[in-house]
Protein backbone atom coordinates (compact mmCIF):
# COMPACT_ATOMS: atom_id res chain seq x y z
CA UNK A 1 0.00 0.00 0.00
CA UNK A 2 1.52 3.64 -0.86
CA UNK A 3 0.31 5.04 2.07
CA UNK A 4 -2.42 4.20 5.60
CA UNK A 5 -5.86 5.41 5.61
CA UNK A 6 -8.23 4.88 8.46
CA UNK A 7 -12.13 5.88 9.47
CA UNK A 8 -12.45 8.16 11.50
CA UNK A 9 -16.21 9.17 11.72
CA UNK A 10 -19.37 7.59 10.76
CA UNK A 11 -22.70 8.82 10.28
CA UNK A 12 -26.00 7.24 9.24
CA UNK A 13 -29.85 8.19 9.29
CA UNK A 14 -32.22 6.05 11.17
CA UNK A 15 -33.68 3.60 8.46
CA UNK A 16 -37.68 2.84 7.89
CA UNK A 17 -39.82 1.70 5.15
CA UNK A 18 -40.99 5.75 4.28
CA UNK A 19 -39.28 8.57 4.84
CA UNK A 20 -41.32 10.99 3.14
CA UNK A 21 -40.25 14.02 5.55
CA UNK A 22 -36.98 14.26 2.87
CA UNK A 23 -35.80 13.73 -0.42
CA UNK A 24 -33.05 11.86 -1.26
CA UNK A 25 -30.58 14.95 -0.82
CA UNK A 26 -31.75 15.68 2.51
CA UNK A 27 -31.57 12.05 3.26
CA UNK A 28 -27.71 11.79 2.30
CA UNK A 29 -27.12 15.09 3.92
CA UNK A 30 -28.32 13.48 7.36
CA UNK A 31 -25.35 11.12 6.70
CA UNK A 32 -22.76 13.03 6.19
CA UNK A 33 -23.20 15.75 8.60
CA UNK A 34 -23.70 13.04 10.99
CA UNK A 35 -20.03 11.48 9.95
CA UNK A 36 -18.52 14.84 9.68
CA UNK A 37 -19.57 15.87 13.59
CA UNK A 38 -18.45 12.65 14.38
CA UNK A 39 -14.99 12.50 12.77
CA UNK A 40 -14.95 16.65 14.03
CA UNK A 41 -13.92 17.11 10.72
CA UNK A 42 -15.52 20.65 8.30
CA UNK A 43 -17.07 20.25 5.30
CA UNK A 44 -13.96 22.57 4.35
CA UNK A 45 -11.15 20.31 5.24
CA UNK A 46 -12.81 17.66 3.14
CA UNK A 47 -10.95 17.21 0.14
CA UNK A 48 -13.16 14.87 -2.25
CA UNK A 49 -16.29 12.78 -2.07
CA UNK A 50 -17.10 9.53 -3.36
CA UNK A 51 -21.17 8.90 -3.73
CA UNK A 52 -23.36 6.29 -5.05
CA UNK A 53 -26.51 4.00 -4.66
CA UNK A 54 -27.98 1.20 -6.78
CA UNK A 55 -28.08 2.51 -10.36
CA UNK A 56 -32.02 3.39 -11.50
CA UNK A 57 -33.30 3.31 -7.91
CA UNK A 58 -35.19 5.47 -6.44
CA UNK A 59 -36.45 7.30 -9.90
CA UNK A 60 -33.71 9.66 -9.90
CA UNK A 61 -31.06 8.52 -12.97
CA UNK A 62 -28.08 10.81 -11.69
CA UNK A 63 -28.50 11.77 -8.21
CA UNK A 64 -24.95 12.24 -7.48
CA UNK A 65 -25.59 15.20 -10.12
CA UNK A 66 -27.74 16.94 -7.67
CA UNK A 67 -27.24 16.24 -4.19
CA UNK A 68 -23.95 18.20 -4.34
CA UNK A 69 -25.41 21.25 -2.62
CA UNK A 70 -26.27 19.21 0.17
CA UNK A 71 -23.39 17.65 1.14
CA UNK A 72 -20.64 20.01 0.37
CA UNK A 73 -19.15 18.58 -3.01
CA UNK A 74 -19.70 21.93 -5.31
CA UNK A 75 -16.21 22.69 -6.73
CA UNK A 76 -14.59 19.63 -5.09
CA UNK A 77 -13.95 16.05 -7.45
CA UNK A 78 -16.70 13.61 -7.05
CA UNK A 79 -16.63 10.61 -8.03
CA UNK A 80 -20.19 8.65 -8.38
CA UNK A 81 -19.56 4.53 -8.54
CA UNK A 82 -22.72 2.20 -8.90
CA UNK A 83 -22.08 -1.92 -8.45
CA UNK A 84 -25.77 -2.99 -7.91
CA UNK A 85 -25.87 -4.50 -3.96
CA UNK A 86 -22.48 -4.13 -3.68
CA UNK A 87 -22.35 -0.28 -4.40
CA UNK A 88 -21.99 0.78 -0.84
CA UNK A 89 -18.61 -1.65 -0.27
CA UNK A 90 -17.20 0.15 -4.12
CA UNK A 91 -17.95 3.51 -2.56
CA UNK A 92 -16.25 2.76 0.87
CA UNK A 93 -13.09 1.16 -1.49
CA UNK A 94 -12.77 3.79 -3.65
CA UNK A 95 -12.70 6.28 -0.38
CA UNK A 96 -10.20 3.92 0.39
CA UNK A 97 -8.28 4.39 -3.01
CA UNK A 98 -8.25 8.34 -2.85
CA UNK A 99 -6.49 8.12 0.22
CA UNK A 100 -4.30 5.39 0.23
CA UNK A 101 -3.05 6.44 -3.16
CA UNK A 102 -2.21 10.05 -1.90
CA UNK A 103 -4.63 11.80 -4.14
CA UNK A 104 -6.50 13.54 -1.47
CA UNK A 105 -6.11 13.73 2.89
CA UNK A 106 -9.51 13.39 3.73
CA UNK A 107 -12.53 12.13 1.85
CA UNK A 108 -16.21 11.87 2.61
CA UNK A 109 -17.42 8.48 1.35
CA UNK A 110 -21.58 8.43 1.25
CA UNK A 111 -24.24 5.84 -0.37
CA UNK A 112 -27.75 5.24 0.05
CA UNK A 113 -31.12 4.12 -1.09
CA UNK A 114 -34.77 5.72 -1.14
CA UNK A 115 -36.75 2.88 -1.76
CA UNK A 116 -40.40 4.60 -1.20
CA UNK A 117 -39.70 7.09 -3.66
CA UNK A 118 -40.92 3.95 -5.92
CA UNK A 119 -44.37 2.97 -5.59
CA UNK A 120 -43.22 -0.47 -5.28
CA UNK A 121 -40.11 0.01 -3.24
CA UNK A 122 -37.48 -1.51 -4.80
CA UNK A 123 -39.30 -3.20 -7.33
CA UNK A 124 -39.85 -0.64 -10.18
CA UNK A 125 -37.37 0.98 -11.88
CA UNK A 126 -34.49 -0.52 -10.44
CA UNK A 127 -35.19 -4.46 -10.70
CA UNK A 128 -36.71 -3.75 -14.44
CA UNK A 129 -33.63 -2.15 -15.36
CA UNK A 130 -31.66 -5.12 -14.01
CA UNK A 131 -33.92 -7.18 -15.93
CA UNK A 132 -33.75 -5.17 -19.38
CA UNK A 133 -30.20 -5.73 -19.15
CA UNK A 134 -29.82 -9.61 -18.21
CA UNK A 135 -32.54 -11.76 -19.76
CA UNK A 136 -35.23 -9.24 -21.90
CA UNK A 137 -32.54 -9.69 -24.62
CA UNK A 138 -33.96 -14.17 -24.25
CA UNK A 139 -37.70 -12.70 -25.61
CA UNK A 140 -35.87 -12.56 -28.97
CA UNK A 141 -35.12 -16.15 -28.69
CA UNK A 142 -38.70 -17.36 -27.77
CA UNK A 143 -38.60 -17.34 -23.84
CA UNK A 144 -41.87 -18.02 -23.23
CA UNK A 145 -43.82 -15.75 -20.78
CA UNK A 146 -44.96 -19.28 -18.71
CA UNK A 147 -41.65 -19.91 -18.07
CA UNK A 148 -40.50 -17.00 -17.29
CA UNK A 149 -43.48 -16.28 -14.90
CA UNK A 150 -43.04 -19.71 -13.21
CA UNK A 151 -39.21 -19.41 -12.71
CA UNK A 152 -38.80 -15.79 -11.73
CA UNK A 153 -42.71 -15.28 -10.27
CA UNK A 154 -41.79 -17.63 -7.84
CA UNK A 155 -38.76 -16.06 -6.93
CA UNK A 156 -39.89 -13.12 -7.13
CA UNK A 157 -38.99 -11.75 -3.56
CA UNK A 158 -36.12 -14.29 -3.44
CA UNK A 159 -34.89 -14.35 -7.29
CA UNK A 160 -31.65 -16.44 -6.99
CA UNK A 161 -30.90 -16.40 -3.11
CA UNK A 162 -33.51 -19.31 -2.85
CA UNK A 163 -31.79 -21.57 -5.28
CA UNK A 164 -28.40 -20.63 -3.68
CA UNK A 165 -29.55 -21.18 -0.33
CA UNK A 166 -30.81 -24.82 -1.87
CA UNK A 167 -27.40 -25.67 -2.91
CA UNK A 168 -25.84 -24.47 0.36
CA UNK A 169 -28.72 -26.68 2.33
CA UNK A 170 -27.71 -29.77 0.32
CA UNK A 171 -24.19 -29.25 0.57
CA UNK A 172 -23.89 -28.31 4.41
CA UNK A 173 -26.59 -30.40 5.84
CA UNK A 174 -28.68 -27.01 6.97
CA UNK A 175 -32.20 -26.93 7.30
CA UNK A 176 -34.94 -24.49 7.07
CA UNK A 177 -35.03 -23.92 10.80
CA UNK A 178 -31.33 -22.29 10.50
CA UNK A 179 -32.21 -19.49 8.78
CA UNK A 180 -35.23 -19.30 11.33
CA UNK A 181 -32.17 -18.63 13.85
CA UNK A 182 -30.19 -16.52 11.82
CA UNK A 183 -33.16 -14.07 11.00
CA UNK A 184 -34.04 -14.35 14.54
CA UNK A 185 -30.64 -13.12 15.65
CA UNK A 186 -30.42 -10.35 13.09
CA UNK A 187 -34.21 -8.95 14.38
CA UNK A 188 -32.50 -9.04 18.04
CA UNK A 189 -29.76 -7.94 17.13
CA UNK A 190 -31.13 -4.78 14.98
CA UNK A 191 -33.47 -4.09 18.33
CA UNK A 192 -30.24 -2.95 20.17
CA UNK A 193 -28.70 -0.88 16.73
CA UNK A 194 -30.70 2.25 17.18
CA UNK A 195 -30.26 2.79 13.11
CA UNK A 196 -31.76 -0.23 12.35
CA UNK A 197 -34.96 -0.76 10.42
CA UNK A 198 -36.50 -4.52 11.62
CA UNK A 199 -36.08 -4.28 15.40
CA UNK A 200 -37.70 -7.03 17.46
CA UNK A 201 -36.22 -7.57 20.60
CA UNK A 202 -36.18 -11.04 21.85
CA UNK A 203 -37.45 -12.51 18.66
CA UNK A 204 -37.18 -16.08 18.48
CA UNK A 205 -36.63 -18.50 15.67
CA UNK A 206 -40.36 -19.93 16.20
CA UNK A 207 -41.51 -16.28 16.05
CA UNK A 208 -39.73 -16.50 12.29
CA UNK A 209 -41.43 -19.91 11.51
CA UNK A 210 -44.83 -18.35 11.94
CA UNK A 211 -44.18 -16.13 8.94
CA UNK A 212 -45.76 -17.38 5.83
CA UNK A 213 -43.92 -19.39 3.06
CA UNK A 214 -42.85 -17.65 -0.07
CA UNK A 215 -40.87 -20.35 -2.08
CA UNK A 216 -39.40 -23.19 -0.06
CA UNK A 217 -37.75 -22.71 1.76
CA UNK A 218 -37.51 -19.28 2.33
CA UNK A 219 -40.28 -17.57 4.47
CA UNK A 220 -41.51 -13.92 4.90
CA UNK A 221 -39.83 -13.52 7.98
CA UNK A 222 -36.10 -14.68 6.37
CA UNK A 223 -35.99 -12.00 3.84
CA UNK A 224 -34.67 -8.23 4.15
CA UNK A 225 -36.70 -4.89 4.26
CA UNK A 226 -36.68 -2.38 1.67
CA UNK A 227 -35.40 0.68 3.53
CA UNK A 228 -34.86 4.38 3.18
CA UNK A 229 -31.75 5.57 4.43
CA UNK A 230 -28.06 6.36 4.58
CA UNK A 231 -24.29 5.96 5.55
CA UNK A 232 -20.83 7.99 5.81
CA UNK A 233 -17.45 7.65 6.73
CA UNK A 234 -14.93 10.35 6.94
CA UNK A 235 -11.47 8.36 6.15
CA UNK A 236 -8.53 10.36 6.79
CA UNK A 237 -4.16 10.02 5.36
CA UNK A 238 -2.44 8.48 8.59
CA UNK A 239 -0.75 12.19 9.82
CA UNK A 240 -4.47 13.35 10.13
CA UNK A 241 -6.01 10.12 11.50
CA UNK A 242 -3.80 10.40 14.24
CA UNK A 243 -4.08 13.70 14.88
CA UNK A 244 -7.87 14.12 14.57
CA UNK A 245 -8.54 10.69 15.94
CA UNK A 246 -8.56 8.74 19.16
CA UNK A 247 -8.91 5.37 17.97
CA UNK A 248 -8.86 5.67 14.33
CA UNK A 249 -10.50 2.16 11.96
CA UNK A 250 -7.11 1.56 9.97
CA UNK A 251 -7.88 0.06 6.49
CA UNK A 252 -5.44 -2.98 6.37
CA UNK A 253 -6.59 -4.96 3.10
CA UNK A 254 -9.63 -4.66 0.83
CA UNK A 255 -10.24 -6.41 -2.90
CA UNK A 256 -13.61 -6.87 -4.92
CA UNK A 257 -13.78 -10.07 -7.14
CA UNK A 258 -16.17 -10.53 -9.89
CA UNK A 259 -16.64 -14.19 -10.97
CA UNK A 260 -18.22 -14.60 -14.07
CA UNK A 261 -19.56 -18.16 -13.50
CA UNK A 262 -21.83 -16.73 -10.99
CA UNK A 263 -23.08 -14.46 -12.94
CA UNK A 264 -27.03 -14.38 -13.78
CA UNK A 265 -28.35 -14.42 -17.67
CA UNK A 266 -26.63 -12.46 -19.41
CA UNK A 267 -26.33 -11.60 -22.97
CA UNK A 268 -23.00 -13.57 -23.10
CA UNK A 269 -24.93 -16.53 -21.87
CA UNK A 270 -24.19 -17.30 -18.57
CA UNK A 271 -26.73 -19.19 -16.41
CA UNK A 272 -28.61 -18.14 -13.29
CA UNK A 273 -25.38 -19.91 -11.37
CA UNK A 274 -24.56 -22.37 -14.35
CA UNK A 275 -22.65 -24.84 -11.67
CA UNK A 276 -23.55 -23.84 -8.11
CA UNK A 277 -25.02 -20.35 -7.68
CA UNK A 278 -23.66 -20.49 -3.55
CA UNK A 279 -19.86 -21.42 -4.65
CA UNK A 280 -19.34 -17.55 -4.55
CA UNK A 281 -15.52 -18.10 -5.38
CA UNK A 282 -15.23 -14.20 -5.78
CA UNK A 283 -16.03 -14.11 -1.81
CA UNK A 284 -13.05 -16.42 -1.55
CA UNK A 285 -10.79 -14.85 -3.45
CA UNK A 286 -11.48 -11.79 -2.03
CA UNK A 287 -10.93 -12.58 1.00
CA UNK A 288 -8.16 -14.17 0.60
CA UNK A 289 -6.47 -11.06 -1.45
CA UNK A 290 -7.96 -8.57 1.68
CA UNK A 291 -6.37 -10.98 4.53
CA UNK A 292 -2.80 -10.82 2.80
CA UNK A 293 -3.01 -7.81 2.80
CA UNK A 294 -3.83 -7.16 6.34
CA UNK A 295 -1.14 -9.99 7.47
CA UNK A 296 -3.67 -12.21 8.39
CA UNK A 297 -2.79 -15.82 8.47
CA UNK A 298 -5.64 -17.12 9.89
CA UNK A 299 -8.96 -15.44 9.88
CA UNK A 300 -10.60 -17.74 12.49
CA UNK A 301 -8.39 -16.72 15.04
CA UNK A 302 -7.22 -13.37 13.88
CA UNK A 303 -11.03 -11.62 12.84
CA UNK A 304 -12.87 -10.74 15.97
CA UNK A 305 -16.12 -9.79 14.50
CA UNK A 306 -17.74 -9.79 10.77
CA UNK A 307 -20.24 -7.90 9.05
CA UNK A 308 -21.31 -9.90 6.18
CA UNK A 309 -24.25 -8.67 3.29
CA UNK A 310 -26.75 -10.98 4.60
CA UNK A 311 -30.34 -9.94 2.55
CA UNK A 312 -31.43 -13.49 3.25
CA UNK A 313 -29.84 -15.53 6.66
CA UNK A 314 -28.61 -18.35 4.23
CA UNK A 315 -25.92 -16.23 2.66
CA UNK A 316 -24.65 -15.24 6.46
CA UNK A 317 -23.94 -18.84 6.71
CA UNK A 318 -22.59 -19.42 3.47
CA UNK A 319 -20.63 -16.23 3.06
CA UNK A 320 -19.06 -16.70 6.66
CA UNK A 321 -17.66 -19.75 5.32
CA UNK A 322 -16.13 -18.26 1.91
CA UNK A 323 -14.79 -15.23 4.37
CA UNK A 324 -13.02 -18.00 6.08
CA UNK A 325 -14.12 -17.49 9.50
CA UNK A 326 -15.39 -21.56 10.13
CA UNK A 327 -14.77 -24.19 7.40
CA UNK A 328 -17.07 -25.22 4.46
CA UNK A 329 -20.43 -26.30 5.20
CA UNK A 330 -19.62 -25.59 9.13
CA UNK A 331 -21.30 -22.61 10.06
CA UNK A 332 -24.53 -23.71 10.83
CA UNK A 333 -22.87 -26.01 13.53
CA UNK A 334 -21.42 -23.01 15.30
CA UNK A 335 -24.42 -20.98 15.06
CA UNK A 336 -26.30 -23.50 17.04
CA UNK A 337 -23.88 -23.07 19.31
CA UNK A 338 -24.44 -19.66 19.59
CA UNK A 339 -20.72 -18.72 18.34
CA UNK A 340 -22.60 -16.01 15.74
CA UNK A 341 -24.25 -13.77 18.82
CA UNK A 342 -22.88 -10.67 19.46
CA UNK A 343 -21.27 -12.03 22.86
CA UNK A 344 -20.45 -15.17 20.46
CA UNK A 345 -17.02 -16.33 19.72
CA UNK A 346 -17.39 -15.08 16.06
CA UNK A 347 -20.01 -12.40 15.93
CA UNK A 348 -21.56 -12.06 12.85
CA UNK A 349 -23.65 -9.03 12.07
CA UNK A 350 -24.01 -7.78 15.79
CA UNK A 351 -25.74 -4.67 14.03
CA UNK A 352 -28.72 -7.04 12.56
CA UNK A 353 -27.00 -6.37 9.05
CA UNK A 354 -28.52 -6.67 5.74
CA UNK A 355 -31.25 -9.17 7.10
CA UNK A 356 -32.41 -6.61 9.04
CA UNK A 357 -31.87 -3.28 7.25
CA UNK A 358 -31.71 -2.72 3.70
CA UNK A 359 -31.59 0.58 1.74
CA UNK A 360 -29.47 -1.06 -0.96
CA UNK A 361 -26.93 1.29 -1.92
CA UNK A 362 -26.06 1.87 1.35
CA UNK A 363 -26.15 -1.73 2.69
CA UNK A 364 -22.25 -2.50 1.80
CA UNK A 365 -21.03 0.24 2.91
CA UNK A 366 -22.89 0.32 6.29
CA UNK A 367 -20.84 -3.27 6.56
CA UNK A 368 -17.20 -1.08 6.56
CA UNK A 369 -19.06 1.19 8.89
CA UNK A 370 -20.56 -1.17 10.96
CA UNK A 371 -17.09 -3.01 10.99
CA UNK A 372 -15.52 0.14 11.82
CA UNK A 373 -17.22 1.19 15.13
CA UNK A 374 -16.38 -2.71 16.37
CA UNK A 375 -12.94 -1.23 15.65
CA UNK A 376 -13.62 2.39 17.19
CA UNK A 377 -15.28 0.87 20.00
CA UNK A 378 -18.59 2.92 19.14
CA UNK A 379 -21.15 0.12 18.48
CA UNK A 380 -22.88 1.39 21.38
CA UNK A 381 -25.59 -1.27 22.40
CA UNK A 382 -24.50 -3.61 19.29
CA UNK A 383 -20.32 -3.61 20.52
CA UNK A 384 -19.28 -7.18 20.87
CA UNK A 385 -17.62 -7.94 24.32
CA UNK A 386 -14.21 -8.10 23.25
CA UNK A 387 -11.22 -6.67 22.11
CA UNK A 388 -11.49 -5.86 18.34
CA UNK A 389 -8.40 -6.47 17.05
CA UNK A 390 -9.48 -6.84 13.26
CA UNK A 391 -13.07 -6.54 11.75
CA UNK A 392 -14.18 -8.08 8.07
CA UNK A 393 -16.86 -6.20 5.84
CA UNK A 394 -18.24 -8.09 3.36
CA UNK A 395 -20.71 -6.82 0.14
CA UNK A 396 -22.87 -8.94 -2.42
CA UNK A 397 -24.47 -7.72 -5.27
CA UNK A 398 -23.35 -6.99 -9.14
CA UNK A 399 -25.59 -9.05 -11.12
CA UNK A 400 -24.91 -11.93 -8.08
CA UNK A 401 -21.04 -12.25 -9.65
CA UNK A 402 -19.53 -9.35 -7.60
CA UNK A 403 -18.11 -9.38 -4.09
CA UNK A 404 -16.35 -6.77 -2.05
CA UNK A 405 -13.97 -7.68 1.45
CA UNK A 406 -12.49 -5.27 3.73
CA UNK A 407 -10.68 -5.47 6.79
CA UNK A 408 -10.12 -3.07 9.16
CA UNK A 409 -8.05 -3.26 12.50
CA UNK A 410 -6.92 -1.06 15.20
CA UNK A 411 -3.80 -1.01 14.08
CA UNK A 412 -2.11 -0.18 10.59
CA UNK A 413 -1.43 -3.63 8.14
CA UNK A 414 1.99 -4.25 8.56
CA UNK A 415 4.21 -2.56 6.16
CA UNK A 416 6.24 -4.45 2.88
CA UNK B 1 -29.75 23.44 3.19
CA UNK B 2 -32.79 23.01 5.23
CA UNK B 3 -34.15 25.25 2.76
CA UNK B 4 -36.38 22.77 0.95
CA UNK B 5 -37.33 20.52 4.41
CA UNK B 6 -38.81 23.20 5.80
CA UNK B 7 -41.41 24.12 2.60
CA UNK B 8 -42.23 20.84 2.03
CA UNK B 9 -42.79 18.56 4.73
CA UNK B 10 -43.83 15.85 3.06
CA UNK B 11 -42.39 13.96 -0.87
CA UNK B 12 -45.02 14.43 -3.68
CA UNK B 13 -46.04 11.37 -5.91
CA UNK B 14 -46.57 11.81 -9.51
CA UNK B 15 -48.91 9.09 -10.68
CA UNK B 16 -47.94 7.96 -14.16
CA UNK B 17 -46.49 4.98 -16.42
CA UNK B 18 -44.18 5.16 -18.75
CA UNK B 19 -43.24 3.29 -22.06
CA UNK B 20 -40.06 1.94 -22.46
CA UNK B 21 -40.30 0.73 -25.93
CA UNK B 22 -37.59 -0.94 -27.36
CA UNK B 23 -34.01 -1.91 -26.35
CA UNK B 24 -31.37 -3.10 -28.91
CA UNK B 25 -29.48 -6.04 -28.45
CA UNK B 26 -26.90 -8.17 -30.39
CA UNK B 27 -27.67 -11.26 -28.45
CA UNK B 28 -25.49 -13.76 -28.15
CA UNK B 29 -25.02 -16.32 -31.25
CA UNK B 30 -24.26 -19.43 -28.67
CA UNK B 31 -28.23 -18.99 -27.87
CA UNK B 32 -29.07 -18.65 -31.69
CA UNK B 33 -27.25 -22.17 -31.84
CA UNK B 34 -28.74 -23.47 -28.84
CA UNK B 35 -32.29 -22.83 -29.91
CA UNK B 36 -31.71 -24.05 -33.34
CA UNK B 37 -30.84 -27.42 -31.58
CA UNK B 38 -34.25 -27.50 -29.71
CA UNK B 39 -36.02 -27.18 -32.43
CA UNK B 40 -33.95 -30.89 -33.21
CA UNK B 41 -35.14 -31.97 -29.73
CA UNK B 42 -31.57 -31.59 -29.54
CA UNK B 43 -29.86 -29.80 -26.19
CA UNK B 44 -26.54 -28.24 -27.47
CA UNK B 45 -23.78 -27.50 -25.17
CA UNK B 46 -19.70 -26.21 -25.38
CA UNK B 47 -17.23 -27.68 -24.11
CA UNK B 48 -14.19 -25.45 -22.55
CA UNK B 49 -10.68 -27.20 -23.38
CA UNK B 50 -9.33 -26.03 -20.15
CA UNK B 51 -10.88 -27.53 -17.66
CA UNK B 52 -12.99 -29.74 -19.96
CA UNK B 53 -16.74 -28.60 -18.77
CA UNK B 54 -19.58 -28.83 -20.96
CA UNK B 55 -21.85 -26.05 -20.36
CA UNK B 56 -25.71 -26.11 -21.52
CA UNK B 57 -26.37 -23.78 -23.12
CA UNK B 58 -23.59 -23.47 -24.72
CA UNK B 59 -21.29 -20.10 -24.19
CA UNK B 60 -18.17 -18.70 -25.95
CA UNK B 61 -15.82 -17.96 -23.19
CA UNK B 62 -15.49 -20.56 -20.12
CA UNK B 63 -15.95 -18.05 -17.00
CA UNK B 64 -13.36 -20.07 -15.00
CA UNK B 65 -10.28 -20.48 -17.59
CA UNK B 66 -11.31 -17.64 -20.05
CA UNK B 67 -10.27 -20.05 -22.61
CA UNK B 68 -12.61 -19.98 -26.50
CA UNK B 69 -14.92 -23.12 -26.05
CA UNK B 70 -15.73 -23.32 -29.80
CA UNK B 71 -15.81 -26.90 -29.31
CA UNK B 72 -20.31 -28.12 -29.15
CA UNK B 73 -21.60 -31.58 -27.47
CA UNK B 74 -24.94 -32.61 -27.45
CA UNK B 75 -25.98 -34.13 -23.90
CA UNK B 76 -28.87 -36.57 -22.72
CA UNK B 77 -32.63 -36.09 -22.50
CA UNK B 78 -31.93 -37.33 -19.02
CA UNK B 79 -30.17 -35.70 -16.31
CA UNK B 80 -30.52 -35.23 -12.39
CA UNK B 81 -32.31 -32.24 -10.01
CA UNK B 82 -29.48 -30.21 -8.53
CA UNK B 83 -31.31 -27.71 -6.95
CA UNK B 84 -35.34 -27.06 -6.60
CA UNK B 85 -37.25 -24.39 -5.08
CA UNK B 86 -41.54 -24.81 -4.18
CA UNK B 87 -44.10 -21.97 -4.27
CA UNK B 88 -47.19 -21.74 -2.44
CA UNK B 89 -50.80 -22.33 -4.24
CA UNK B 90 -50.28 -19.45 -6.70
CA UNK B 91 -53.31 -16.47 -5.75
CA UNK B 92 -54.47 -14.15 -8.13
CA UNK B 93 -53.02 -10.78 -6.83
CA UNK B 94 -49.75 -11.45 -5.34
CA UNK B 95 -46.85 -12.09 -7.44
CA UNK B 96 -46.22 -9.38 -10.10
CA UNK B 97 -43.23 -10.03 -12.44
CA UNK B 98 -42.70 -6.84 -14.99
CA UNK B 99 -46.29 -5.25 -14.15
CA UNK B 100 -47.77 -8.66 -15.21
CA UNK B 101 -50.13 -11.12 -12.94
CA UNK B 102 -49.54 -14.30 -13.75
CA UNK B 103 -53.04 -15.65 -12.89
CA UNK B 104 -54.69 -12.86 -14.33
CA UNK B 105 -52.45 -13.39 -17.51
CA UNK B 106 -53.51 -16.58 -17.78
CA UNK B 107 -50.21 -18.63 -17.74
CA UNK B 108 -50.12 -20.13 -14.53
CA UNK B 109 -53.56 -21.40 -13.34
CA UNK B 110 -54.94 -20.07 -9.54
CA UNK B 111 -54.06 -22.53 -6.99
CA UNK B 112 -51.20 -24.37 -8.94
CA UNK B 113 -47.55 -25.36 -7.19
CA UNK B 114 -44.75 -24.41 -8.92
CA UNK B 115 -41.72 -26.12 -8.89
CA UNK B 116 -38.77 -24.18 -10.77
CA UNK B 117 -35.73 -26.98 -10.66
CA UNK B 118 -31.97 -26.76 -11.45
CA UNK B 119 -31.24 -29.51 -14.04
CA UNK B 120 -28.11 -31.24 -14.50
CA UNK B 121 -28.56 -33.44 -18.06
CA UNK B 122 -26.18 -36.31 -18.08
CA UNK B 123 -23.00 -35.49 -20.58
CA UNK B 124 -22.96 -31.46 -18.85
CA UNK B 125 -21.53 -29.68 -15.93
CA UNK B 126 -23.99 -27.08 -15.69
CA UNK B 127 -27.29 -26.54 -14.66
CA UNK B 128 -30.49 -25.57 -16.61
CA UNK B 129 -33.16 -23.57 -14.75
CA UNK B 130 -36.66 -24.96 -15.96
CA UNK B 131 -40.03 -26.13 -14.22
CA UNK B 132 -40.73 -29.20 -12.91
CA UNK B 133 -44.07 -31.17 -14.79
CA UNK B 134 -46.17 -34.10 -14.13
CA UNK B 135 -45.21 -34.62 -10.41
CA UNK B 136 -46.43 -33.63 -6.64
CA UNK B 137 -44.42 -31.39 -5.41
CA UNK B 138 -43.52 -33.42 -2.17
CA UNK B 139 -41.89 -36.30 -4.36
CA UNK B 140 -39.08 -33.43 -5.89
CA UNK B 141 -35.56 -33.99 -4.12
CA UNK B 142 -31.72 -33.53 -5.25
CA UNK B 143 -30.44 -36.09 -7.25
CA UNK B 144 -33.71 -37.41 -8.46
CA UNK B 145 -33.87 -38.52 -12.28
CA UNK B 146 -35.78 -36.30 -15.09
CA UNK B 147 -36.06 -35.75 -18.69
CA UNK B 148 -36.67 -32.92 -21.07
CA UNK B 149 -40.54 -32.23 -21.87
CA UNK B 150 -40.42 -30.89 -25.46
CA UNK B 151 -43.35 -29.16 -27.06
CA UNK B 152 -44.82 -31.16 -29.63
CA UNK B 153 -43.66 -28.97 -32.73
CA UNK B 154 -40.49 -27.38 -31.51
CA UNK B 155 -40.09 -24.20 -34.01
CA UNK B 156 -36.65 -23.09 -32.49
CA UNK B 157 -37.25 -21.33 -29.13
CA UNK B 158 -36.75 -20.79 -25.76
CA UNK B 159 -40.33 -22.11 -24.67
CA UNK B 160 -39.45 -25.62 -27.12
CA UNK B 161 -38.42 -27.30 -23.85
CA UNK B 162 -41.31 -27.10 -21.63
CA UNK B 163 -39.17 -28.73 -18.20
CA UNK B 164 -38.74 -31.83 -17.25
CA UNK B 165 -40.51 -35.04 -15.82
CA UNK B 166 -39.72 -37.63 -13.05
CA UNK B 167 -37.94 -40.74 -15.55
CA UNK B 168 -38.17 -44.01 -14.73
CA UNK B 169 -35.05 -46.08 -14.99
ZN1 LIG C 1 -12.84 -23.93 -18.35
Amino acid sequence: MLRNAAIIGCGQTKHSGRRRDVNQAELVSEAVHNALEDAQVSLKEVNALVVGNMQGFGGVANPDLWIGDWIGAPGKPVLRIATGGTTGGSVGQGGFYSVMSGLYDIVVATAWEKHSDSKEAGATTGLLHVALANFFHAFGYGLSMKNLLATSAVGAAAGVAAYQARFYMHRSGCRSEHFDMVAAKARRNAARNKYAHLQWPNCTPEDIHKTELIVDPFRYGHVCPASDGASAIVIACEDIALKKCKRPAWVKGLASYSDEETQMQSESGGGVGVLDPSEQMGARLSAMKAYQQAGIKDPKQEIDVAEIYQPFPSQELLFSEKLGLFDEGKAWIAMEKGETEINGRMPCDPSGGVNATNAIGSSALQRILEAGLQVMGKAEDHQVPKKVRNAVAHGWGGVTNYITVTVLGETPAPRR
Amino acid sequence: MAYLKDQRRETMMVEGSWNIGAYRYKGSTQLQEYVDGLKEKKLIGSLCPGCGKVIVQPRNICGRCHRRMDKRMVVSHKGTITCFVISPPIEKGKYKIIGMDPVEAGVIQEGAILVPVFVRFDGADSNINTILLNCPPEKVHIGMRVKAVFVENPEGKLSDLEGVEPLKE
